[in-house]
Order: structure tokens, then sequence, then C-alpha cells
């Protein structure tokens, strides 16, 4: 049959290499040339409803999708090339040489969508909310301000923000896609108006919203970037059920699922539709592990613990998980390949990262015939009830366990149950423990890891010495040094074996193909404005 | 009569009080709480203790249970059922928004179902042990055994890999446009109403049989009457109370009972609600709700009890 | 009401009557009743697979084997295999057992204390009657679905308290049909003469009343099984089922399963029929089972 075959198909390379190459002679009007074209309304569909729709209050990707498009910020991440951040409502931005003063200019002729032109005390009310919330309203990052000592408006259009330490994430947070810009006079009146309100200064205005079905935005037309948006408009429909909104993108009610589809489902829309879809993988800032209740016995001493994270083959991991949950690559604490993360070869001499699984797994036994386990233990794994990727996550774990003589009874809890147990009662042995950010920046990533915060570190230790190097790298303005003092967060972490690292995240977001200009951020709550994207002609 | 009506009036309360304070028990009993939900539901912020202590008074959550209770209850006796904890808004609005899917879904379900039911089911008690008889009731027993989310998700898949037809992702009111409410409501109604019909045709049947035995059944067979008489005039209008009684009593439940469906069929109508809130823990709507559903199950009841009595007067004295 | 009573009474003792009325009645009800006979049948053929999966199942459930995932039914794997690569067949055979366990054990505890309850209250009366009546009525107006979700999400993720959240929401089901039977028995002139007689309140409820609502409570126990199955299957879809990796024939179909309706179909299917079919069983069997038993108790439960 193979060999039958082959021929027509080597004949059929030669005419396509031909056409290919009659085509170089042919006057161009390929997709290089394609022109952006006004008009339609983009589809998408959302897992969920947020709780509120101020994003300063919300921490949610369900909230940040939905308005992202209404408002501005003062500085963006690139949408075309997320790594570069890029002005919004800032056109100039400038840090002091002593790293203690951000001053921030405002473009001129900023128009909210209730007319009223944006000023620096615009930005200073809202960034105020957010590093200094006020009695009854909540702020979800207040902890990335730490650094603000005060925030200043000298004049209309210049900021000026004034730290009480040098801050080598201070700017990259005014690019985050959560500190939009509201205008100050409803804030006055009452700080949670823009929970249920929106005025913005974003490409798109308000439409309508109908709790559990449809979010719609429409074109604002003095848009102060000339000729954006492309849209008339976009529109959310909020559907739970993972099957149904990938049937709607499969059925064409729906060009986009922008948080990213399971594996099957997109293999499953690329099998039936062809060309009409494109796929775009996203490695994401965020991974799942399992947590160790460090004050449990015998989760206490470090030999169990390291065993525990030795047996554990990681790289076999990544090729079996990721086709089933998106859960693929190898890395430490911050994203493999990005500028703070330790190269490969580095990482592989820390516990659990090794190549040779077998001398690993020797070692595992012989940690806990040490630590007065020979004959291995018997623990539970708290995990939340969602099948992707918990549950997928957790037999994985599971089995290479059981490979050292560990046995363990895997607990999906509801979500909140889950919460309570790694957050408050902290009553678990073990606990499947994910982190996701909105970008690249290890203030926020290892953040997880402090001592002090047992809200955020589900894990249950202290370690003084980790705090220590969390504030030093967070003063390192020299990305040389910071990185330096990163690495040695994270060879402690591990050395410690505080918890059994797992895999990053690798979103796959399929998208009818006529979706045109939207690039895959790293993360899903960033690159939402959709101030670029365009629909081409079906 | 006026005091039976009475009396049977006076019994909802205590059934009532009793549901809510069992939802409100519950609720409380189940671990993990709203605040911590709303703060750290995602993984896009950062938090902290203070902050949860502080999200949780202002949402009154530190107060003693008692005084959540009894402020609770007072609002239900001025049907006011207060504010989500989950997103600030009116119940009664939120509410409002989902109601009207449920109850078109839950009537076009009961009309589907009575319009299968009774027919065959009298057909297969008029003929009972033979063929149809039993294609009857392996079909309805068979309604009763299918999971209904496993079949629905399976038909809306089918359609959409085979004919690249899925359902309508918003719900558009009948009065507006029938057609798109029509396709997005069909699949849905096919799924509970093949379940309800099957418990009608069952319950169609077996009343049927126990009338056809009856003696003036029988005189009017040896009167020889045609046999579409006998079944129409006498049997079937003599077996159709407690028919009736199981549709009430069976719609009531389905209110309560719309959960799976709602979540597969991606319908924003109050049983994917209260599952929700539920995960949540926006105790005050799983409050609400519960309360509503068990309200309308004990009215419903009433209802169909008083029918009884009016036409067996023995009971009224009971 | 006088005929019922005595029918009730008669049908009962016959059901106690010596062994070799019992194989012709088995012979007779597969006659007269083939469907019940079929629903039998199922219901044998799964307790066998249920009892022997441990000879019968070609593979271990529980033990991913990521060599073999997504295999497509072949002499190996009759069924296919999962997306761990476990044996689908080997998973139902075990999943059989579980659920037997969760349909036999929700529907005895649920039926039992309800049962236990509905005579207590029909014989004793009073204030207890009306207490437990009340009690009783709150339970069934509680949404069925939504008291199983909160016990299942208190109790955690376990089979067996699934079958507690499962079973209570039987209870007031099942009180209710026993007390009326109960009272009904409790009211014939019978008992009012062995009342009369000086006979001990509890030698009265065992010997005379217990007997007479055992039939309603068989017939209330093979109705309730099947719909335990389906409970089982529904809180596991809202994850609130049995853990992974139990061989859960609700937890096979929930999660993702049907998102590899495509890609492999067997993996949604096979669980399906599995829990269609042992539910069909349950629910042909119980359903002749009532009209042999007692044809007036049809209405009721």
């Amino acid at each position: 049959m193979m060999a039958r075959s082959r021929r027509p198909v080597r004949v059929l390379f030669v005419l396509l290499a031909l056409l290919a190459w009659g085509a170089l002679w042919m006057p161009a009007d390929a997709p290089a040339a394609e022109t952006p074209r006004r008009g339609g309304v983009l589809l998408a569909t959302i897992g969920a409803d947020p709780p509120s729709l101020d994003p300063h209050q919300e921490s949610t990707f369900a909230n940040i999708q939905l308005v992202a498009p209404l408002y501005s910020t003062l500085l963006q991440m690139d949408p075309l090339d997320s790594s570069k951040i890029i002005g919004d409502a800032a056109s100039e931005w400038k840090t002091s040489p002593d790293g203690l003063t951000v001053t921030v200019k405002i473009r001129p002729g900023i128009k909210y969508h209730d007319g009223s032109t944006m000023t620096s005390a615009d930005v200073k009310a809202s960034y105020d909310k957010i590093v200094f919330p006020p009695e009854g309203t909540r702020s979800s990052r207040k902890a990335h301000y730490a650094a603000v000592a005060g925030i200043e408006a000298p004049d209309p259009s210049t900021v000026v923000f004034k730290l009480k330490h040098p801050s080598a994430a201070f700017v990259a947070n005014l690019a985050s896609p959560w500190n939009v810009i509201f205008p100050k006079k409803y804030l006055d009146k009452d700080p949670n108006y823009f929970k249920t309100n929106v005025v913005g200064s974003g490409p798109f205005k308000f439409k309508n919203y109908v709790r559990g079905s449809t979010f719609e935005g429409e074109r604002n037309p003095d848009y102060f970037v000339k000729g954006r948006p492309y849209l008339d408009g976009y529109k959310f429909y909020i559907s739970p059920e993972t099957s149904v909104r990938a049937a709607a993108l499969r059925s064409g009610r729906a060009h986009i699922e922008f948080r990213g589809l399971p594996q099957s489902e997109v293999d499953a829309i690329r099998k039936q539709l062809g060309d009409k879809v494109t796929v775009q993988e996203a490695p994401t800032p965020g991974w799942w592990a399992v947590g160790f209740n460090n004050k449990v016995k015998p989760f206490d001493d470090v030999r169990v613990r390291k065993a525990l994270t030795l047996a554990i083959d990681r790289h076999t991991m990544g090729k079996v998980l990721f086709p089933l949950t998106g859960l693929k690559n190898v890395g430490g604490l911050v994203r493999p390949g990005t500028q703070w993360a330790m190269s490969p070869a580095e990482l592989e001499q820390l516990p659990g990262f090794g190549r040779d699984i077998e001398k690993s797994r020797a070692e595992a036994k012989k940690l806990l015939a040490e630590a007065g386990f020979p004959n291995g233990l018997k623990f539970t794994l708290v995990n939340r009830n969602v099948k992707l990727p918990y549950q997928d996550f957790a037999v994985f774990f599971i089995q290479e366990w059981k490979k050292i003589g560990v046995e363990v009874d895997n607990r999906p809890l509801e979500t909140a149950s889950w919460f309570d147990a790694g957050r408050q009662t902290k009553n678990y042995d073990t606990i499947v423990d994910p982190h996701v950010d909105f970008m690249d920046e290890p203030d926020l990533t290892l953040a997880d890891f402090l001592s002090n915060n047992p809200v955020q570190n589900w894990m249950n230790y202290s370690d003084p010495q980790l705090d220590d190097l969390y504030a030093r790298q967070a003063r390192a303005l020299d990305p040389a040094e910071r990185k330096k003092l990163v690495n040695a967060f994270e060879r402690r972490v591990f050395e410690q074996a505080y918890f059994a690292h797992g895999l990053w995240w690798v979103r796959s977001i399929v998208h009818a193909s006529k979706v045109k200009n939207w690039v895959a951020a790293p993360s899903h709550y960033s690159n939402q404005k959709l101030q670029d994207v365009w629909l081409s002609e079906d | 009569m006026r005091t039976y009506i009475l009396k049977r009036l006076l019994l909802i309360v205590p059934t009532l009080l009793g549901v809510a304070a069992i939802v409100f028990l519950i609720m409380r009993v189940i671990p993990g709480d709203v605040a911590l939900m709303i703060l750290g539901g995602d993984d896009g912020g950062q938090i902290n203790q203070q902050q949860v202590d502080a999200l949780r008074s202002q949402l009154g959550l530190d107060q003693p249970l008692i005084v959540q209770f009894g402020t609770w209850l007072w609002g239900v006796v001025r049907f006011d059922f207060g504010d989500s904890l989950w997103t600030g808004q009116p119940i009664a609005h939120e509410l409002a928004i989902r109601l009207p899917l449920s109850l078109q879904l839950a009537l076009m379900a009961t009309f589907v179902s009575v319009l299968i039911a009774i027919p065959l089911g009298t057909l297969a008690a008029v003929r009972q042990d033979t063929w149809v008889d039993y294609v009857v009731r392996v079909v309805s027993i068979g309604g009763l055994a299918i999971p209904s989310f496993w079949i629905g998700i399976l038909c809306i898949l089918f359609l959409v890999i085979y004919f690249g037809w899925g359902p309508p992702l918003e719900f558009t009111p009948p009065w507006v446009d029938p057609w798109v409410n029509l396709q997005m409501m069909v699949w849905p109604v096919v799924t509970v109403g093949y379940r309800y019909a099957a418990v009608t045709t069952r319950m169609t049947r077996s009343t049927v049989l126990e009338v056809l035995r009856e003696d003036y059944i029988r005189t009017a067979w040896a009167k020889g009457l045609r046999e579409r008489v006998v079944v129409m005039r006498h049997a079937l209008k003599n077996s159709m109370l407690p028919v009736i009684t199981l549709i009430g009593t069976e719609f009531a439940f389905l209110i309560g009972g719309l959960v799976v469906t709602e979540t597969v069929f991606t319908l924003n109508g109050i049983g994917r609600f209260v599952v929700e809130a539920v995960a949540h823990r926006d105790y005050p709507v799983v409050q609400a709700l519960v309360f509503l559903i068990a309200f309308s199950f004990v009215i419903v009841n009433l209802l169909v009890d008083l029918t009884y009595a009016w036409f067996d007067p023995r009971i009224r004295y009971r | 009401m006088a005929t019922s009573i005595e029918l009730t009474h008669t049908t009962a003792t016959a059901a106690l009557a010596p062994r070799l009325t019992a194989v012709k009645g088995v012979l007779r009800f597969t006659r007269k009743k083939p469907l019940g006979a079929a629903g039998a049948f199922i219901i044998l053929a799964m307790l066998v697979v249920a009892a022997s999966a441990e000879l019968l199942a070609p593979y271990d459930a529980y033990t991913a084997d990521y060599a073999a995932q997504f295999a497509r039914p072949s002499a190996e794997h009759w069924f296919g295999t999962d997306e761990f690569g476990r044996d689908l067949m080997s998973r139902i055979m075990y999943g059989a057992r579980i659920a037997l366990f969760v349909g036999f054990s929700a529907s005895f505890l649920g039926c039992t204390l309800g049962g236990l309850l509905g005579v207590m209250s029909a014989y004793l009366g009073g204030k207890v009657d009306l207490l437990l009546e009340r009690v009783m009525d709150m339970l069934l107006a509680f949404p069925q679905l939504i008291l199983a979700l909160a016990i299942a999400s208190i109790l955690g993720p376990a089979v067996q308290n699934v079958v507690i959240a499962i079973a209570i929401p039987i209870i007031p089901r099942a009180a209710r049909v026993v007390r009326a039977t109960a009272l009904s028995v409790k009211e014939n002139v019978y008992i009012e003469a062995v009342n009369a007689l000086g006979a001990a309140r509890a030698r009265i409820v065992l010997r005379h009343i217990v007997p007479n609502v055992a039939a309603p409570y068989i017939i209330l126990l093979t109705a309730q099984l099947g719909g335990a199955i389906l409970a089982e299957a529904a809180l596991s879809y809202l994850g609130l089922g049995a853990a992974e990796p139990t061989p859960s024939w609700g937890l096979m179909l929930s999660g993702s399963a049907l998102s590899y309706a495509e890609k492999a179909p067997w993996i949604p299917v096979f669980p399906g029929i599995a829990i269609s079919l042992g539910v069909f069983g349950f629910n042909l069997f119980g359903d002749s089972l009532r009209d042999a038993l007692d044809p007036k108790l049809r209405n009721k439960g």
C-alpha cells in the first residue's frame, strides 16, 4: 500500500514545487499585503461571569477579557509582541537615576465615552484607588505597589510616582492590563461605581450585559488612535461548559475562545474546519504543582519532601500531559526561556529535574528509608474537582509516587472548599497548587513563596532567607544582578523542596482564520484590548 | 372544607421555616466562603488575610449566625431576598433575567410530555402484555435510564460534527423571534421532555389499567359499546386525576431539577444559577432559590391535595 | 379501601411462602413478565461481573499506561482505552461493583430509614406523627439535587459519601409510602383485636405491621436502585462524585470524556451505555415486580 502510493506523492511534490516557483513570478497579492478591513462584530465565548466589572477589584480573566476593550491603561504590552512595553494613555515615561521617581506624560486629547477629557487627576485617582484603596473597596493587586510612597499630579498632563525604594517591576506594572484609568468624577461620588457601570476611554464603548449570557461592546468613533478600532464591536457569549464553547466555534457561532481550549477539542476543530481555523500556542506564565504541608508530619522532614519531588519524571510528564491538558514545559519558578530563567543545564542539577529518572527514584527510596519510611508511606492529595488539568495532573503524580512505594489518595474538592483548604485552614497533606500570572515578572511569580502571607503561600512554611532574597531582587535595578538573586531564590526553594513542581502551561487558542491581527499573549489576561483586531471577508 | 384548607395552609408555615433553616445551616457548614472566592477566584491578584477579613465584614459575614438568619428571614417575610454577595445585585433582578427561560423550558417539556405520554400510556394499557405494550414500556423505561446530560451533549456533538450546526448561544424570548428561540430550546426540551414523558406514560398506563378493571367498565364492555368509546369516555376520563397530580408534582420537581440540563445546554436559567451560587458560596442566592423552589413545590402539592379532597370528602375528615 | 388492605396482607404472606413455590414463582414471573425477567437477567449479569471483576477483567482498572492512550477497540482492548491508556472494559467491569454498591446501599439506607420513620410515624401517631411528617415535608420540598450537592460537598469526595448524599433525599419518599400502608394496616380490625388482647406494642409492630409493609418496602427499594445509579452519574458530572482514579461509571462520563467524543468516541459511549443498561435493568425489574406484588401500589413511590 505504502510502496505503491509513494510515486504519485512524489509527482505531486514536484508539481507543487513547480507551481510555487511559478507563483514567484506572478504579481503578489499575498497575505503580506492584506489591508485591514473595517467592520464586523467579533464573537467570542468565555467560560464564566465576573463578580463585578471593576478590574481593580477583580482577579479573574472573566472580568478583564470582557472589559479590557472599554478602557485605557497608562502603558501596555505591545499587542503584536508582548515582550515589549509601549505607551497607551501615556506618551512617555521616565525613571529617575536613583530609581525613586517615575514621571509619566499623558497623551493630550484622550476622550472618555461620556465626552470628558482624561487628565492626570484621573490617573492619580485611579492609582490612588489601586495603591491606597478607600474603605469599602478592595484592590486585588495592592501588594504589587508596596514600593509606592505617593502619587502626584503636578499639571494636567503629568503624573509622578514617588517610590520608597527602587522597584525593578514598577514600570512593568504600569502596563498591567488591570490598571485601567477611570474618570475621577465618578470615583469621587462612589468608589464602587465601576463595579456595575462602565465609563472608559478605550477603543470600544459598553453596549449591553446580560449576566450569565452575553456581554457586548461597540466601536468608539472618538478613540484617540486614528482609524482604530477596525471592528464595529465585540460580543462575548458566556458558557461554562467547555464542550459547548468548542461546539460554538465549530458551528461558526463564535470566532474565538481567548483562554484556550483542551487539546482534544483543538484537534477536533482543526480536523473538521481545516484552514478555516488558526491555532496559536502561547507558553503561559503559569504552572501546576503539588504543595506540601510543610508543618505537618512527615512533610516537615526535608528528606521526605525531596524524595517525593525526586520521584516525578517531569520530562516524560510534559510529553504525556500536553496532549491531554496543555501542561508541557519543564522549568523553574520563572517561565523557561524568559530573561530571568536559569538554563536547562542549571535546572537539571536541582532535585527532581534530572534526566535519569531511575537514578532519581533510587535516591528517593533511599531518602525515604533514611527518614524512617523504608516501606513507603500513605497520604492524601487535596485537589480541585475540575477535570482539566487538575485530575489528569493528579493521576500522573499518583502513578509516579506509586513507583517509589508511596500510596496517595486523590481528594478532589469543590473550588471553594479547595481554596479554603489551601488558603485558610491548611487542612491537607499535599495539595494541587497552581499559579498563573498576567505577566512574566519575578515580583509576581515569587510572591507565592513568601512567609508572611499564608493566604497566598499555600505551603505552610516560613523561610526568612527566601523573604530576604525576594526583597533584594525586587530592588535590584541591574538585570544581571536581579537574575542572580532570582535564581538563588529558585535554588533555595528547590533544595528545600517546599513543593513538588509540575509543569508550565501552554495554551492552545483556536480561532476562525478570519480573525486577523490578534496575537496570543503569554497570559490570557493580557492583550485583550482588541483595538488592532479585524475580521476578513468570509 | 374550609377548616381543612385552613389547616393545610397553617401546616405550610413550619415546612417552609424548616426548609429555610436547613438551607441556611447547610450553606454555612459547607467549607469555603464567598469572600475567598471573590478575592482569590482566579490567580490574577495577590491577596492577604486583612483583605479577606475586611470583605467578610463588609458582606456582613462576621455577624453572629442567628443575627444573619433573623435578618434574612425578616427580608423573606417582606418578599425581599436581599442582594447577591457575589455580584452585589438585588437577587430579584438576577432572578428576573433567568426565570423566563426556565419557565419556558419547564412548560414546553410538560406540554411535549403530556402530548406523548397520555396517548401512549393509554394505548399500552388497552393492549396490555402485547408487543405494543412492551415497546411503549421499553421506550418509557429507557427514558428514565439514560443520563440526560450524556445524551444531550452527544446530540449536540452529532449535529455539530456531521452538519456543522450548533444551537444559538443566547436566549431570545419566543415573542421576539420564535424560530431562533425554538432552535435553542428544542434539544433541552427533547431531553427533559423525554424523561418527563417516560414518567407520565408509566403512570397513565397503570391508572388506565386499574380503571379498566373496575366494574362499570366491565359493564360498559358488556353493554357492547365500542372500544374507542369505552376507553375515551370512561377509562381515560376516570384515570386522569392521578395523572394530573403527577404532572403537577413533576412540574414542581422539574423547576428544581433543571440543574444538569441547563448546565449542559448553556441555558442561563435558574438551575444553572443555583449551581453557580453554590459554587460561589453566594449564600443568599442559594437560600432564596431553595426557598422559592420549596415554596412552589408546597403550593403545587397543596393544590393537588385540595383537588383530591374536593373529589373525595373522606380525606377531609382524616 | 378494605379490599386493598387484604390484598397487601395476602401478597406479603405469599412472598414469605416456602422455597418450592418460590421457584415456581420465578418461572411464572418469567412467563408472565418477560420484561421483568430481562431486567432480572441484566441485574444478574451485573452482579456476576461485579463479583468476579478480578477474574474477568483483562487489565488492572487503575494503572495508567501512557503507551496505549486512546487505543481504539481491538482484540487486546475490546472497548478501547481511555485518555490514560487504561482498558475501558476492565474499568467498566470494576465500575459495575461501584454502581451496585452505590445503588444498593443508597436505596437500602434511604428506604430502610424512611421505612422505619414511616412505621414509627404511623404507629405512634399523634404529636410524633405530626412532627415527623413536617420534617419529611421539609426534606421533600428541598430540591433533591441541591441537597445531594450540598451533602456531597460537605462530606467530601468518596463513594461512601455519595451514598449518603443520594440516600437522604430517598428517606422522605420512602417514609410517605410506608406510613400510608402502615396506617391502613393499623386501622385494620384485626390489629385492633390483637391490641385489645393486650399484645406488647413492639410485638404488634414487629409481627403484624412490619410484614405488611414489606411489600411496598421491597417495591420502593427496587424502584430507587436505578435512580441512585443515575444520581451518582449526575453528581459525578457536577464534580461531586467519586475521585480519580476510581473506576466509577459516572466519573468516566464526566469531565472531558465528552470532549473526546470525536477523537475516541468509545470513551464517552461505553460508560454511558453501561449506566443506561444497568439503570434500565433495574427499572424493568422493579416495574414488573411492582405489577406482580401489588397492583394497588403502582401509583405511589
